[in-house]
């Protein structure tokens, strides 16, 4: 699996101009060890501009709830980008307008794992809500729907 | 089998009534002139130092004061009467692992007793029909009170000995340890629930972080391993040795090494080895886990002293262990019965609809702030058959399918998720007869059946043992989530 996605990065190297080269955003992705959507979506996310760094780790649940994550809007895997925290398959704009805006939040989720969203397979069925979560004990606000 | 009618009774009461019949009928009863085993476990808070003196301790919850709690040594075809007294602020029970025993003394809550009160006691009474590796732990608030360190070994040893240079048991545990060494917050997310399970991030041998075993040369040491973690899979491969597989979940089978020498044990899985010490004196070797990719670790240690070799030659290979009197299943007259598990994530939207008991579209996508998660805190993410049992046991728990005393049952197990599932059955050893249509060479006996992604077991056992008997993964997320059923012997 790593390997197809070092030869994604190569690809992009090679058809991406220097222009856009300098500007990937490095990320961290804390995800289960046997959980393929997650790796989908580090795949989506590195089409789109992305350096992901696959971490495997057998205690998410509990790096998501260090993280801020409110533990009923978790999402299938932790991402650590730009000083905000990605939980969940949030489609790439809304990552991009996160980390251009750049609010005073902590990050933002999408809860579950939602059919249709990036790195899963089928329809897309419903409205997505992606939440923005702090530290600070407040309660979740509606960041953007999809 | 021992009279059911001790089930309601705390151990002073049972006293009392056996000393009454004793005296009422004592020249009738020649079963008395051999003592009854009689032991107590006190299940209790309590502290832990798994990464020795110079370390925070950890808060756990421990039987009798120690973590793991005591190896419980008994002997095959011998009764014992083991006291329960629970000093927790909740009730619990305790469930022998394994032990083909009474339905009232297989410790579960609701179905085959009342949970066990804080301050109160339960006297459990059996008599093990099987020698072998068993162990013990809670069947209420399962997840917690495994997870915070309730847990034991159980020897049964067998009639006649039988002769190692050693016998070692391994008890492994996993902790799940946030800041300054306590046992993490957050059990039952719903990630978790509905993935691979509260698996930790320390492991430990017999209550021991990065455990050192010390071993001589030459010797030949009967280990008996046994996986008391909540969730976490184990893949153990010993450096420089081979190890030989004597025994699965305390049932011996025919000696074999493990494919590539890789020993896998699910949670609530026993296996013994036998481990000749072929190793240099003064030599030290790791037992590694490798089970989850890019995230192998080393378990523990084998040290070996500077002594010369205990013997010239390594022994010839081991005998079998003598065979448990298992009733053998009559497959010509089998009743067929299958369970499909279901549900968790990636599982293709398999739940939905599960039990009836909510919108399990959920499962896919749940984006509504304020339902709960499917998994969080035991609401439903698993399924067998379509219906979701939660929770550790309770009354009223419909059984899945009857089956007439004495017939045996083909049993299909058929997993349709994405995850790994160690099935647990109670009161029964099920001969394993194939696995994705390939027969098992190894003649093996187990009471957790470890069924990987997609996987289907074929396994066979005779009913002879009547009472509504559990069968759940052993994942304690996934079973308090609703990979849970119960089956009646009538």
């Amino acid at each position: 699996m790593k390997l197809t996605y070092a030869l994604t990065a190569i690809g992009l190297a090679v058809a991406t101009p220097l222009s856009a080269l300098a500007a990937t955003i490095d990320a961290v992705m804390y995800k289960n060890p046997q959980c393929s959507c997650c790796e989908a979506y580090a795949a989506y996310l590195e089409q789109n501009g992305f350096k992901v760094d696959i971490k495997p780790v057998n205690n998410l649940s509990q790096i998501s709830s260090d993280a801020g994550v409110p533990a009923d809007l978790e999402g299938c895997h932790t991402i650590m980008v730009d000083g905000y925290v990605v939980d969940g398959l949030v489609p790439v704009e809304i990552v991009k307008k996160l980390l251009t805006e750049r609010p005073a939040i902590t990050g933002i989720t999408l809860a579950g794992m939602p059919a249709g969203a990036p790195g899963m397979g089928g329809e897309k069925s419903e409205t997505w809500t992606i939440y923005a979560f702090t530290k600070d004990g407040k309660a979740p606000t509606v960041y953007a729907t999809e | 089998m021992n009279s059911r009618s001790i089930r309601f009774l705390t151990r002073r009461g049972f006293l009392a009534v056996a000393t009454a019949g004793a005296a009422m009928s004592l020249p009738l009863r020649p079963a008395r002139a051999y003592a009854v085993d009689e032991r107590t476990l006190r299940a209790a808070p309590a502290q832990a130092q798994f990464a020795g003196p110079d370390r925070a301790p950890t808060p756990t919850w421990a039987y009798n004061g120690t973590v793991p709690g005591p190896v419980l040594r008994l002997r095959q075809g011998q009764p014992v009467r083991i006291t329960v007294e629970n000093s927790l602020a909740e009730d619990t029970t305790v469930h022998w692992h394994g032990i083909r025993l009474p339905n009232a003394m297989d410790g579960v809550p609701g179905l085959t007793q009342p949970p066990i009160a804080p301050g109160a006691s339960f006297t459990y009474e059996f008599t093990p029909p099987d020698a072998g590796t068993f162990w013990y732990h809670p069947h209420a608030d399962s997840l917690v009170q495994l997870g915070r360190g309730l847990a034991g070994a159980l020897i049964v040893e067998e009639a006649e000995p039988v002769a190692f240079d050693r016998d070692l048991i391994w008890l492994l545990q996993d902790w799940r340890l946030a800041a300054a060494g306590r046992i993490a917050g957050g059990f039952g997310s719903a990630m978790d629930a509905s993935m691979s399970g509260r698996v930790g991030n320390l492991v430990t041998v017999n209550g021991t972080a990065q455990a050192v075993q010390s071993v001589k040369a030459g010797e030949r040491v009967r280990l008996r391993l046994a996986n008391a973690a909540l969730a976490r899979m184990m893949a153990l491969r010993f450096e420089g040795h081979r190890p030989v597989i004597m025994a699965i979940d305390g049932q011996p089978c025919e000696p074999h090494e493990p494919e590539d020498g890789r020993l896998v044990l699910a949670p609530a899985m026993r296996v013994d080895i036998v481990l000749d010490m072929q190793g240099k004196p003064g030599g030290r070797y790791r037992v590694i886990d490798d089970f989850y990719d890019s995230l192998a670790y080393t378990l523990a240690t084998l040290a070996y002293d500077k002594a010369a070799p205990l013997r010239a030659h390594p022994p010839d290979a081991p005998a079998a262990l003598p065979r448990n009197p298992l009733p053998e299943p009559d497959l010509a007259n089998a009743v067929r019965q299958e369970i499909v598990l279901q549900g968790g994530m990636m599982g293709g939207g398999k739940l939905a609809g599960v039990g009836g008991m909510m919108g399990m579209s959920g499962m896919m996508g749940m984006n509504m702030k304020g339902m709960t998660m499917p998994g969080m805190n035991g609401t439903p993410a698993w399924a067998i058959n379509g219906v979701s049992m939660t929770g550790d046991g309770h009354a009223g728990m419909a059984p899945q399918f009857t089956l007439r005393r004495g017939v045996t049952c083909h049993l299909t197990i058929r997993n349709e998720t994405a995850w790994w599932h160690p099935m647990h059955v109670h009161g029964f050893s099920l001969s394993v007869l194939s696995r994705n249509g390939s027969p098992l060479p190894h003649r093996q006996w187990q009471d957790t059946v470890l069924l990987a992604p997609k996987d289907t077991v074929e396994c066979a056992f005779v009913a002879d043992n009547p009472g509504d008997w559990m069968l759940h993964c052993h994942v304690a997320d996934h079973q308090m989530a609703g990979l849970m059923t119960v089956f009646r012997v009538t």
